[in-house]
């Protein structure tokens, strides 16, 4: 344990961690102060007094250094005279506090009676009743009765919009300032804010669009009274009549924890539905925040659109056909096609699905390519080397700890880590962030590295560079367990470093910590498969490997690519299935055709395309057989976060008539095929095959991999205060799969790389990434449809005075044999000669990866 | 003596009428407090009492109602304030006719009323929804949903009074 102090509470002696806060350190050890305005995650403000406790410390004599004793030989403790604040005090030695004599139990009476001066009491009509701290700490510590009139009350508006998502009660407010706290110093987006003084004090948005934040919903979640609820939620149900089930978040790398709260409904026919999402609690994952894409983006699971039938083309029309039609049709086709066969896999499939259609593609043939879409990612060996240590903690980096963040847009791509990222620059972490355009994390890095579009690789060479001439690279490792060292020394000998990366660099190097982010910005394939290994080499040598809080990750574009890439699916595979396209295709939750030209052409020349999906998207619309499967929601199973961490998701909905699993759909495939064997009867025991088979998950069960404990701060338990019955983790924490650093006996292999960009000379188009976009999943979330942007481009300044576009003209740009119709934007994000293009911010496909084209306007 | 004492009181009730009622012919008057089928009432202005806060459901030791909530606007509202009950049922066959959804509800919307005739044929027919349980509309006012005055209803519970 760390560094401890010792306080008395209520007469009793504590151990108490240093420097903890005294709500805190008393709640460790199962002492209730209540609050309202406190919480574990923000700096304390002391504004609402529900927390006084009489305070008092140690006397100290002067002259022996010692604590002065009374008669009885006990320490003689000086109380204050008046109630102090515990949010606002940190342990120290000798501390003492009394947090229930007569005073403070009339002070806590009082403060209640107070804050319910105005208090609408329509609990029965509130969304928090139920699970509301006001509610809980006045039945607990309130006054039975108020001596104010009742006609005294003010009365407010009730339905105050804050942004299309979240709705204020001015009524309810308490002022306790945790939204706006939450916006500025979590998230540190000025949205909300306090407006006039007094009685007429009240919380408005200050932001055009309003509330514009990523995070919004975690304020109704903190709101300590029902002040603000989501438009989503908002009186679907009672707190106490849903049940919470959990749940992984399937849009993001991150693979947030998430409880789904279900509970009956008529209008769906008795079934049991997902009325909301809430985080749940994991530390070293997402703590207990979600975005507003995870917390508002689950109604693809209930939507109309969801198929429920297999369907065969016949003539180019659909006709509906039992499974087990279905399942001979395909597998006919299997036997038929054999080695020209090629599997594709989309990216939020599970784990157990993936092994099944890994199992089924071994069945079919010997070495048919499974591919992993979208192909834009790959360098499942550099993770496996170098990935970040297991026990990565990022909500606690500080000062000794560096991140660099390396061709991404953090805040898009992968919110929460963002989120976090944030937080630990604001701790003093050294954040670094390297892209070729602005991105919103700069304005919290110490270090803001510009490359052209396609250098990136270059960057971390440089800084290997640095760190071998000024001598901080990890001899014991690099003697001990490296391999290739000689001929990457080689490589880098000689390399100039320009100013700017040296200055990064020696940042970067001179902590003990370092974690680096890659993505995939402004990348292609190849280049990205270097960038990984980049990074790696970089890590290896400076011995940023096998520890917690040092190593890679990559932000990969997909909740489960991670488990995708650590069952044998790749993008190189997938580019070598486009290169040589097989006759038969089977593809599982991927939309391909949607998303890229290039492969929407290769899948119609294709003689037979099986696809595995909750929806009509193009791909199925283009395929011979259509195979309903179910939603994360309506199943069990497992994703693997970028971090590697394995996590289970259970059975929150009941599931669709028609549909399966789509682990069960390629299971029973597999066993009609000659050597197949019975299909699984459970998800679990298909994770059963998987760690008896995949060296990464080795020794994992169901079992294991629902393990909980208690986390500091606790706040998922049944304390009154704190709000919101769902942070509480029930489900598991998940198991990380250890890299080959950490395991003693492994050596780790670099490689030059090569740094060689293409100059791009004339007007290059970089797809990026938008986290709100028209993907099938997120499409049927209409309450989300305000924050899609229409589909637009961006422009730099000198481009677009060139094209003679302004802000806002409408665009067609071509690249290849596409057209796309834009709006353009001309707004300082684009660097010159580069076109920014978010992808699937429509049903038609844009470039995946960096492409020459042309700009023409389009005349009104 | 006691066999005597026995006797007399047999004796006297020889002499009394019956005091079975031939019902359904005739019938007794009920008890203002009996607890029969219940009603969900309305305001005299024909708006909805039920605000849909589901406390009846929870104070049901059988577990006999059913409330799904819905948002009110002043286009179409049903009643006062922003919440009201889209779908509302009570199963009467679980119901034991205590009375507790009674005491639960904070607008006196749901009342157990003198109906005590209750028969059905399928079980399903013994869920009572909103239809068969809220109360006619008092003569010549508008049903509901219905279009309201904005700012007019903005309480879901009438404004309690202080004590005298
Ligand atoms: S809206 Fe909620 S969180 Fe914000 S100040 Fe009011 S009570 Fe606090
Ligand atoms: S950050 Fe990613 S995983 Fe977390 S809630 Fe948002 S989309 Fe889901
Ligand atoms: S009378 Fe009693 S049993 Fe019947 S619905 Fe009301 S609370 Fe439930
Ligand atoms: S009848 Fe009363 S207690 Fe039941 S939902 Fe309606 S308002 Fe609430
Ligand atoms: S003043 Fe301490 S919790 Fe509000």
């Amino acid at each position: 344990m760390a560094e401890t102090v010792t306080i008395s509470i209520d007469g009793q002696s504590y151990q108490v961690p240093k420097g903890a806060n005294l709500v805190d350190a008393a709640k460790l050890h199962g002492t209730d102060i209540p609050v309202f305005c406190y919480h574990p995650k923000m700096k304390p403000v002391g504004m609402c007094r529900m927390c006084l406790v009489e305070l008092g410390s140690v006397t100290v004599n002067r002259e022996s250094g010692k604590p002065d004793l009374d008669e009885h030989g006990q320490p003689v403790i000086r109380w204050q005279p008046k109630l102090q604040t515990a949010c606002t005090q940190t342990v120290s030695e000798g501390m003492a506090i009394r947090t229930s004599t007569a005073k403070v139990v009339e002070a806590r009476d009082d403060i209640l009676e107070f804050i319910l001066t105005s208090h609408p009491l329509d609990c029965p009509i509130c969304d928090k009743g139920g699970e509301c701290p006001l509610q809980n700490l006045t039945m607990a510590y309130g006054p039975g009765e108020s001596q104010f009139l009742y006609d005294d009350k003010q009365h407010l508006a009730k339905h105050v919009p804050l942004g299309e998502l979240i709705y204020l009660d001015r009524e309810r407010c308490i002022q306790c300032a945790r939204c706006t706290r939450f916006c500025d110093e979590v998230v540190g987006d000025d949205v909300l804010a306090f407006h006039e003084r007094g009685r007429k004090l009240q919380i408005v948005t200050v932001s055009d669009p309003p509330f514009d934040t990523k995070f919004s919903g975690n304020t109704t979640d903190i709101c300590p009274v029902g002040a603000l609820t989501t438009a989503d939620f908002r009186f679907g149900a009672r707190p106490w009549e849903l049940s919470e089930v959990p749940s992984i978040c399937p849009h993001c790398p991150v693979g947030c924890n998430i409880s789904a709260s279900t509970r009956l409904d008529r209008d769906s026919g008795g079934k049991k539905v997902i009325k909301r999402i809430m985080p749940r609690q994991n530390e070293q994952v997402n703590e207990i925040w979600i975005c507003d894409k995870g917390r508002f983006g689950h109604h693809h699971s209930l939507s109309s659109n969801r198929l429920q039938t297999p369907m065969l083309k016949k003539d180019g029309a659909w006709v509906e056909i039992d499974w087990k039609t279905a399942y001979q049709e395909v597998t006919s086709r299997l036997q038929k096609y054999g080695e020209k066969v090629g599997f594709l896999a989309g990216p939020s499939l599970s784990n157990e699905d993936l092994w099944e259609m890994r199992k089924l593609a071994r069945r079919t043939c010997r070495d048919c390519q499974i591919g992993l879409w979208p192909a834009t990612m790959t360098g499942l060996e550099a993770v496996t080397q170098a990935g970040v240590g297991v026990g990565t903690h990022l909500a606690a980096l500080g000062p000794e700890s560096a991140i660099l963040v390396i061709a991404s847009d953090f805040e898009e791509e992968a919110p929460i880590w963002w989120l976090q990222v944030k937080q630990a620059a604001d701790r003093g972490a050294k954040v670094m962030v390297a892209n070729a355009r602005p991105t919103k994390l700069d304005q919290y890095a110490k270090c803001v590295v510009r490359y052209e579009y396609g250098e990136a690789v270059e960057v971390l060479n440089h800084i290997a560079v640095f760190a071998r001439r000024h001598d901080k690279l990890n001899q014991t490792l690099v003697e001990g367990r490296v391999d290739g060292f000689a001929e990457l020394e080689a490589d880098l000998k000689g390399k100039r470093v320009p100013k700017q990366h040296s200055e990064a660099a020696e940042l970067l190097l001179d902590t003990e910590n370092l974690v680096i982010f890659a993505g995939n910005e402004g990348l292609t394939l190849a280049q990205q498969a270097e960038l990984m290994q980049a990074a790696a080499n970089l890590l290896i040598l400076t011995g940023h490997v096998a520890r917690p809080n040092n190593g890679l990750v990559a932000v990969w574009p997909g909740a489960n690519m991670q488990g995708a890439l650590d069952l044998g699916f790749s993008a190189e595979a997938t580019v070598s299935l486009l290169d040589n396209p097989p006759s038969m295709w089977v593809i599982g939750d991927a939309d391909p055709v949607a998303e890229d030209a290039r492969a929407a052409a290769v899948l119609d020349q294709a003689e037979f395309v099986v696809v595995s999906t909750q929806f009509m998207t193009p791909t199925a619309e283009q395929a011979d057989l259509v195979l309903p499967v179910l939603s994360f929601a309506e199943r069990e199973g497992t994703f693997t976060n970028a971090m590697r961490r394995v996590q289970r998701f259970y059975m929150a909905q009941t599931p669709l008539e028609g549909a399966l699993s789509a682990w069960k759909v390629f299971a029973q495939i597999g066993s009609a095929l000659p050597g197949g064997d019975k299909p699984r009867i459970s998800a679990a025991l298909v994770m059963r095959d998987i760690a008896q088979h995949v060296v990464r998950y080795a020794g994992m069960n169901y079992t294991d991999l629902a393990h909980v404990e208690t986390q500091f701060p606790d706040v998922g338990g049944h304390d009154l205060y704190y709000g919101g019955n769902a942070y509480a983790n029930h489900g598991g924490l998940g198991i990380q799969w250890a890299t080959n650093a950490e395991k003693e006996n492994y050596r780790l292999t670099v490689r030059p790389v090569s740094a060689e960009a293409p100059k791009y000379e004339d007007l290059t188009l970089i797809p990026i990434r938008l986290l709100y976009n028209r993907d099938v999943l997120f499409e049927p979330s209409t309450v989300m449809h305000a924050r899609i942007p229409a589909p637009y481009a961006d422009f730099n300044a000198k481009d677009a005075a060139q094209l003679g576009i302004i802000d806002g003209d409408q665009v067609v740009i071509s690249a290849g044999d596409l057209q796309i119709n834009v709006s353009a934007r001309v707004n300082g994000q684009a660097p010159t000669g580069f076109v920014l293009l978010p992808i699937r911010l429509s049903q038609l496909p844009v470039p995946a990866a960096p492409a020459m084209c042309s700009v023409q306007k389009v005349e009104e | 003596m006691n066999l005597v004492r026995g006797f007399a009181t047999t004796f006297k009730h020889i002499l009394e009428g019956p005091v079975t009622v031939q019902y359904p012919e005739q019938e007794r008057p009920l008890r203002e407090r009996f607890k029969g089928k219940h009603a969900l009432k309305r305001y005299d202005n024909g708006l909805e009492k039920c605000i849909g806060c589901s406390l009846c459901a929870a104070a049901c030791p059988a577990d006999a109602i059913w409330v799904e909530a819905a948002e009110n606007t002043d286009e179409e509202r049903y009643s006062p304030g922003e919440r009201y009950a889209k779908t509302y049922e009570i199963n009467m066959l679980r119901c034991i006719f205590c009375g507790y959804c009674e005491d639960a509800c904070p607008t006196e919307a749901i009342v157990l009323e003198h109906e005590f005739r209750l028969s059905f044929n399928d079980r399903r027919d013994a869920i009572y929804t909103k239809d068969k349980l809220i109360d006619p509309l008092p003569a010549g006012v508008e049903g509901t949903p219905r279009q309201t005055e904005p700012g007019v209803y903005t309480r879901s519970i009438p404004d309690m009074k202080n004590p005298d």
